[in-house]
């Protein structure tokens, strides 16, 4: 998965350690998610997007093909 | 409580554990150390909830659920493995057809050996689970370094 949090932060003018203060987690968890070792939970993805104010989908690109409903 | 309050209550149980063990050992009261060592652990969790500086991390919640369920998969085999043929051994069964008594062989291990090698399997544990841990720390990007 991948996600654009490197982008929003440098729009809003943030490092790591102030955004991972924020949504309660340590550094190198924001550092993780940015390089993509590490997929967040659904729970954690929301507060990273809604600190910044954006869906969900603006920050996480899920780019898996996985079939719709509308291919069965 | 703080962190480091947490870690030096840590080490003041550690520390108490080896002298009970020493005594333990001197009044050769097995059930001293047993004792003690349960309420240890069970001090240990009580102070690490009183702490309110550590951030719940659920990437590091993760490498440790991934690292503990990978140590356990591979110790519970061979600590049962072990111990099956330790417990046979001891109870000198299934043997087909029964010998007459008298006739039975010399044991490979005796009971004080298996708790030796049982308690050595365990410190064992101990190094596998750091190992994982280190392997699931570096997967989910622990010793990653950026440029900020």
């Amino acid at each position: 998965m991948k996600n654009k949090i490197k982008i929003f932060r440098a729009m809003h003018d943030l490092t790591q350690e102030h955004l991972a203060q924020a949504i309660g987690v340590n550094r190198q968890t924001i550092l993780a998610i940015e390089k993509e070792k590490y997929i967040p939970s659904l729970d954690l993805a929301f507060k990273i997007s809604r600190y910044f104010g954006v869906n969900i989908e603006e920050v996480f690109v899920f780019d898996e093909k996985t079939p719709t409903i509308k291919d069965i | 409580m703080k962190k480091n309050t947490f870690y030096l209550i840590f080490g003041c149980i550690a520390l108490a554990l080896l002298f009970i063990f020493w005594y333990s050992v001197e009044l050769h009261t097995p059930l001293l150390i047993e004792i003690a060592f349960i309420i240890g652990i069970a001090l240990v969790y009580l102070a690490k909830r009183k702490v309110t500086d550590s951030i719940d991390d659920e990437r590091d919640v993760k490498i440790t659920e991934q690292a503990t369920i990978r140590t356990m998969q591979v110790f519970w085999v061979v600590f049962c493995a072990f111990s099956i043929g330790a417990v046979m051994q001891i109870l000198h069964i299934p043997t087909f057809p029964r010998e007459p008594p008298g006739s039975r062989p010399p044991a490979l291990l005796g009971p004080r050996m298996i708790g030796y090698i049982q308690l050595g399997l365990l410190c064992v544990m101990i190094f596998l689970y750091v190992g994982f841990r280190i392997y699931y720390a570096k997967k989910y990007g622990d010793f990653d370094t950026d440029e900020e």
